[in-house]
């Protein structure tokens, strides 16, 4: 049985569940954890044994869980488009077709339209997520009704997508929202966008299905993707749920999935990135010498690999003469584990929790940041009133928490709970940060936000004389 | 090339000395050729609408691109119609508050939509602007001359009755909306304000998206009646208290010498001033010599009791 190394990204809204995402594949699960409140725990990782809960009902669950075999890389992609252009219809022929072969579980479109309220309308509303299998990798499926779900589902990092299917129905052609959804598919840094031209079966005139396929090409350039080289798909979602003409329906769903395991790369690995390691504790072992704690976030270390301290204004090199986990030494390990390193040549006083111990040079410390945030609404726990610039709440990132201060964008005076918005982050001193980091805004005994790093500023010199 | 150009002149050959309907049907017969389709493209371009419609304008018009686009524009409304009471019923929430402040007048309306997406996009927002100007112009009619504090608010009902500058109804205008955008969309409500001399608007819209230049639009929404503040400062006053009021949501105006209970108050004079927390949004008033009469507060989506 294998072992993901997780750590929990996400609290489900019943308390006792938490998603969480494993380290080196990036699949999610959902589990029941015990609910964190130190906000420092929230960034400790778990080692948790394979079996994903993915039933939520568990007591009343009488048959074994299937085990999920880690054997294809995982990939997360999701579904863009206008409500009545069959996004969800697609993800349940997609589920339908892989069935045949062994790849996933028949999910019919009222399964993955499932919420009372969703059922009602007949769209979509919350992200809802699907998973499946082709020959060569395993997918996680996101479908979110709204833009502002999205940029809420990538600050909070369910599911980061990698890829994006942009579904068209051939008898509208793109809508003029269409070009809404490639500007979020930039906001939230989707590389790579297949195109699936649906209800094919409704148009009779092949020539009509290429000038849809014509003018998407174009609206892809515009927004700067490779329109001319990004693949489109022509087929039917329904036709492959009602079994008839394979060519648009089974088939076309088959070249489309056949197409996304080409077009769309495979993410980097955690394990293949530089190691990084938050420090959690900073102990002297008598007759050995000091020893740091905590969990790799990411990389792989090996005895006397050379490594680097920064945080908290030093930033000092030395090098891993032992690792050790669960008391038993070690010579390597993986991002996910719990750990302690023997460093060689520094005292205990060097060092302490917030720090990092890094490859030498992978990574920098940061005073100023760009970064785009979800505000939580008042029943979400968050703050009941809005902030302005200056507010100064304490950001928790890695091990480490610093006071920092907001200051909001040129076109906004005020952020509203409930609201995601583009925030630039002053701290009172540099720490661990770079791109693509995540953290949470914390204020008094509230959290009030999470938050994405989406670009490193540099500190001027009044950034830091106010801080009284 | 060379052969596309053969059949078109033996095409309008053929157009001379056959009649119409006949050259219409061996289009239906044959695959659309080049200049067709150039054409088909020019016109879903200029017009935006389905690829499928126009086509089918093409065909009855053969080809004239004057009399299709015309064809199309009045199948607009009718498809408008038909695709409006399909969607009717799907719950849209989210949409946009417009705002506009002209004078001794201002009005507020919100227009929903299914999706954020499409509250993005500028037709839609070229929607709330028409509504909110044939609201307007609604608001002048009905106080022709008339001085005094004027507020009164518009339910979807009487708002779909009004008309736009052009003669046709806002309940048209809507159906071509829906029609071009493909989801539900309903105009929820209106308030419309109108102030006597000395008397003061002040507006704030949060949330808001750029582009549209006189109508300010976003997803909240705050109209304050005020008389007295400084001279020349009357608008960064109405602005701050509008913010208040967006940003506090109270529910009704309270006195000038309320005592504050705390967090939960929700009466305006005792809340304590947003930009300012030191001091009550009262305090700040009688330092400005200012007093407030009255405000409205929208939100996109919110349950409308709530309204004041």
């Amino acid at each position: 049985m294998y072992c993901h190394k997780v750590r929990p990204i996400k609290t489900c809204r019943t308390p006792i569940e938490t998603i969480f995402i494993c380290m080196s594949c990036h699949a999610t699960f959902r589990m029941l954890a015990l609910q964190l409140s130190s906000p420092g725990l929230l960034h400790t990782s778990y080692k948790v044994c394979a079996v994903p809960f993915t039933r939520r009902n568990f007591a009343a669950e009488a048959k074994v869980k299937k085990t999920y075999a880690r054997d294809k890389p995982h990939v997360n992609i999701g579904t863009i488009g206008h409500v009545d252009h069959g996004k969800t219809t697609l993800t349940a022929a997609i589920t339908k077709v892989l069935a045949e072969a062994g790849g996933a579980n028949y999910k019919k479109y009222e399964d993955i339209d499932n919420a009372p309220e969703e059922k009602a309308r007949g769209i979509t509303i919350n992200a809802s997520h699907v998973e499946y299998a082709t020959a060569n990798r395993h997918y996680a499926h996101t479908d979110c009704p709204g833009h502002a779900d999205y940029v809420k589902n990538m600050i909070t990092g369910t599911a980061q997508l990698d890829g994006c299917i942009l579904v068209v129905a051939a008898t509208d052609g793109q809508m003029p929202q269409t070009r809404e959804h490639l500007l979020l598919a930039r906001q939230i840094g989707v590389e790579n966008v297949v195109v699936f031209v649906n209800k094919a079966d409704a148009v009779e005139d092949k020539e009509m299905l290429e000038l849809v396929e014509l003018e998407i090409r174009e609206l892809l350039t515009e927004f700067g993707y490779d329109g001319e080289n990004t693949p489109v798909v022509i087929g039917s979602a329904l036709c492959a749920l009602e079994n008839r003409q394979p060519e648009l329906g089974a088939n076309a769903v088959l070249k489309l999935l056949q197409v996304v395991d080409e077009y769309v790369p495979l993410p980097k690995r955690e394990l293949d990135k530089p190691f990084l390691l938050p420090i959690e504790g900073v102990y002297s072992i008598p007759g050995r010498g000091t020893v740091v704690t905590g969990t790799l976030e990411r990389g792989v270390i090996k005895k006397g690999d050379d490594c680097e301290f920064v945080g908290h204004s030093r930033a000092f090199k030395s090098v891993v003469t032992g690792i050790e986990m669960f008391h038993q030494s070690l010579d390597r390990a993986e991002a996910g584990d719990n750990l302690g390193a023997l460093v060689r040549g520094l005292k205990r006083e060097d060092i302490r929790r917030g720090m990092v111990m890094s490859k030498p040079g992978s990574i920098q410390p940061h005073q100023k940041v760009q970064a785009q945030v979800y505000i939580l609404s008042k029943e979400e726990g968050g703050r009941h009133k809005p902030f302005v610039s200056n507010f100064m709440p304490v950001m928790f990132s890695l091990t480490w928490d610093m006071a920092c201060m907001v200051t909001l964008p040129q076109d906004k005076e005020m952020v509203m709970p409930g609201e995601d918005t583009s925030l630039t982050l002053t701290l009172r001193q540099p720490m661990v940060l770079e791109k693509g980091q995540r953290f949470t805004l914390r204020d008094g005994n509230k959290t009030i936000g999470t938050g994405l790093v989406t670009e490193i500023l540099t500190a001027t010199e009044d950034d830091g004389c106010n801080w009284g | 090339m060379s052969i596309t150009y053969l059949f078109r002149s033996i095409r309008t050959e053929f157009s001379k000395v056959c009649n119409i309907q006949y050259v219409q049907s061996l289009h239906t017969g044959c695959p659309l050729l080049a200049a067709e389709k150039e054409l088909l493209l020019k016109l879903r371009k200029s017009t935006g609408y389905t690829f499928v419609n126009c086509k089918k304008a093409l065909e009855t018009f053969d080809n004239d691109i004057i009399q299709a686009e015309t064809w199309l524009h009045e199948q607009a409304q009718k498809e408008g119609w038909s695709k409006a009471s399909k969607l009717e019923g799907r719950r849209a929430k989210e949409g946009l508050i417009g705002l506009f402040v002209g004078g001794r007048a201002a009005v507020m309306v919100e227009v929903n939509c299914e999706t954020d997406f499409v509250a993005r996009n500028e037709k839609f927002q070229q929607l709330v602007k028409d509504v909110a100007f044939a609201t307007m112009a609604h608001h002048h009619v009905k106080t022709d001359g008339r001085t005094g504090y004027m507020k009164s608010l518009l339910a979807a009902e009487d708002l779909s009755k009004l008309n736009l500058g052009d003669g046709a109804s806002l309940a048209d205008q809507m159906a071509l909306a829906i029609g071009r955008l493909g989801e539900n969309m309903s105009v929820r409500r209106a308030v419309t304000v109108g102030v006597p001399a000395g008397w003061f608007i002040g507006s704030y819209i949060h949330g808001g998206v750029a582009g549209q230049s006189d109508v300010a639009m976003g997803r909240y929404g705050a109209l304050v009646v005020f008389q007295g503040g400084k001279d020349g400062a009357q608008g960064i006053l109405g602005r701050k208290l509008g913010q208040h009021i967006v940003g506090e949501a109270p529910v009704s105006l309270g006195n000038m010498d309320d005592i504050p209970c705390g967090d939960a108050e929700t009466r305006l004079l005792p809340q304590s001033f947003l930009p300012d927390p030191s001091r009550t949004v009262a305090q700040y008033l009688t330092e400005q010599g200012a007093r407030v009469l009255d405000f409205v507060r929208f939100q996109c989506g919110e349950a409308i009791s709530g309204c004041a």
